[in-house]
This record gives C-alpha cells, sequence and structure tokens, in this order.
C-alpha cells in the first residue's frame, strides 16, 4: 500500500460522528450486560474476569 | 452473589480481591476512621476499567494526630506523592487533596481529603461496610454515589455524556442495586445536585 500523507488523509466528520454515537451506545450497553452478568454469577466468577483487567494495569505489590 | 442490607449499612462481598483491593485495604487498615467515595466504590462492585487513583475522605485531625499516621503510613510501604514534608502535606490537605501510593510507584494512589462539605459529612455519617472475607472497607452510601457520579459527568451534549466514564459509573452502580436502594433518597440528592436530566442516563 502507498505510503499516505497526513495532508492526504480525508476524514468524513459526519460518518465519524455516527461512529462515535454507536461506540458509546454500544459502550452502555456493554455496562448492562456486564451488570446482568455480576446478578446472575458468583462473585468469585465476576471478579476473578474483572481482575484480569485489573491486575493486568496494577502489578502485584507490597 | 453480592447481598446487600440496607438496614444494616451491610454488603457481604464474596469477591476475589484484586491488587488494587489489597492496596487499598492495606492502606485503609492504617487509618481509624474514612470513607471511600467515587470512582473505586463503582470498582469495587464490579465496574469493568483500572483506575489511576482512590478517592478517601477523612475526618480533620490536629497536626499530632496527622504527624502520627503519617509516620505509620511511612512505616508501612506507602509515601506521599504530593509533598515529602509533614508540616507542608498538613498544610496543603486543609484546603486540597494529598495523595499516598506504594513507596516508588506513583500510580494507582490514594486521593486523601479531609471532610468538609455537607455531602462529605452525609457520605462518612452514613457510610457502608462492605465485608470480604475477613477483610472491610468503608464507603459512601450508594444513592449518593449514584447522584454524585451524574453530577461529576462533565458538560456536554447527549452524545459527549452518552461516553462519560461517571455517567457509566453511576449506570454501573445503578444496575447493581436498583432493587435495593431508597430511590427516594436517591432523588434527593439528584434534586440537590440539580442533575435531573441526566436520569435518563441510568435506565
Amino acid at each position: 500500500m502507498v505510503k499516505m500523507k497526513a495532508e492526504d488523509v480525508k476524514v468524513d466528520l459526519e460518518e465519524m460522528k455516527k461512529f462515535k454515537v454507536e461506540n458509546a451506545r454500544e459502550r452502555l450497553k456493554f455496562i448492562d450486560f456486564w451488570a446482568d452478568y455480576i446478578k446472575t454469577h458468583s462473585d468469585k466468577e465476576w471478579s476473578r474476569q474483572q481482575n484480569m483487567l485489573i491486575d493486568s494495569q496494577i502489578p502485584e505489590n507490597l | 452473589m453480592m447481598e446487600y442490607y440496607p438496614d444494616k449499612k451491610e454488603i457481604i462481598l464474596d469477591r476475589e480481591l484484586s491488587n488494587l483491593d489489597r492496596l487499598v485495604i492495606d492502606f485503609c487498615n492504617l487509618l481509624d476512621s474514612y470513607v471511600l467515595v467515587s470512582g473505586y466504590v463503582s470498582i469495587l462492585f464490579g465496574r469493568s476499567r483500572g483506575t489511576e487513583d482512590v478517592d478517601l475522605l477523612i475526618p480533620l485531625m490536629s497536626y499530632p494526630q496527622f504527624n502520627k499516621l503519617w509516620l505509620k503510613i511511612h512505616e508501612n510501604g506507602f509515601e506521599c506523592v504530593t509533598n515529602s514534608r509533614t508540616d507542608d502535606a498538613f498544610e496543603m490537605l486543609k484546603k486540597h487533596a494529598i495523595r499516598f501510593s506504594i513507596s516508588g510507584k506513583p500510580t494507582p494512589n490514594i486521593e486523601f481529603k479531609i471532610i468538609k462539605t455537607d455531602l462529605d459529612k452525609y457520605s462518612f455519617g452514613n457510610r457502608i461496610k462492605v465485608k470480604m472475607g475477613k477483610e472491610s472497607l468503608f464507603i459512601s452510601p450508594l444513592e449518593m454515589q449514584i447522584a454524585y457520579k451524574l453530577f461529576l459527568a462533565a458538560d456536554g451534549t447527549d452524545e459527549e455524556l452518552m461516553s462519560d466514564k461517571d455517567i457509566e459509573d453511576a449506570r454501573h452502580l445503578y444496575k447493581i442495586f436498583k432493587d435495593k436502594i431508597n430511590k427516594d433518597e436517591l432523588l434527593i440528592f439528584i434534586n440537590k445536585l440539580n442533575v435531573k436530566k441526566r436520569l435518563k442516563w441510568l435506565k
């Protein structure tokens, strides 16, 4: 693929705006899905999954 | 499954502790009294996001009391990120937050503030004990947390608000506890914080 220059990049802001809204809507949907998951699974189970995310950012300490 | 007993102001949580939880518990165990507020409350109950800081409120203390606590904190592997001298930290704490972290690791850190406003006083006075096996933490009442998170979201259009992390935190807490929280109390705080228009983000 030809290497593009930054000044040649065309941006459709209307399309980008739609993408932004859709992305945010998906995030809210995920929050609802995850809240349902938490309410229907044991604390140990959901927290094990959540910890994969948190512990990847915060290594074991002290 | 977590159990919330509003009358006892107690939540039983059987979660596996994350490294962040351990850090918060280790720090809070050094304090006589405190209340955890804001983002960490949502994370404790499963919100799937990381954080750079954990907000904590403590009652006003004298300089000798603060100095004693300062030494205790430092003797237990933490350090103050914002101040190197006790007297400076004490002065700063009167107006601003100071931050503590594990020595040599500035993030995540504990943002440490004195109880000042009525909202702070309410949070502390009505705090909820979260029991996790042998450990426990004190958190702000959920009704106030949800309203406060809606308030914290930056001003903006619906499109902007839709992806705001504070809106997401409020929605997460509401979805988890909606059958147990006191709706009247939630509305009182929604009105006091003037965020009625943002209620739609919870539904």
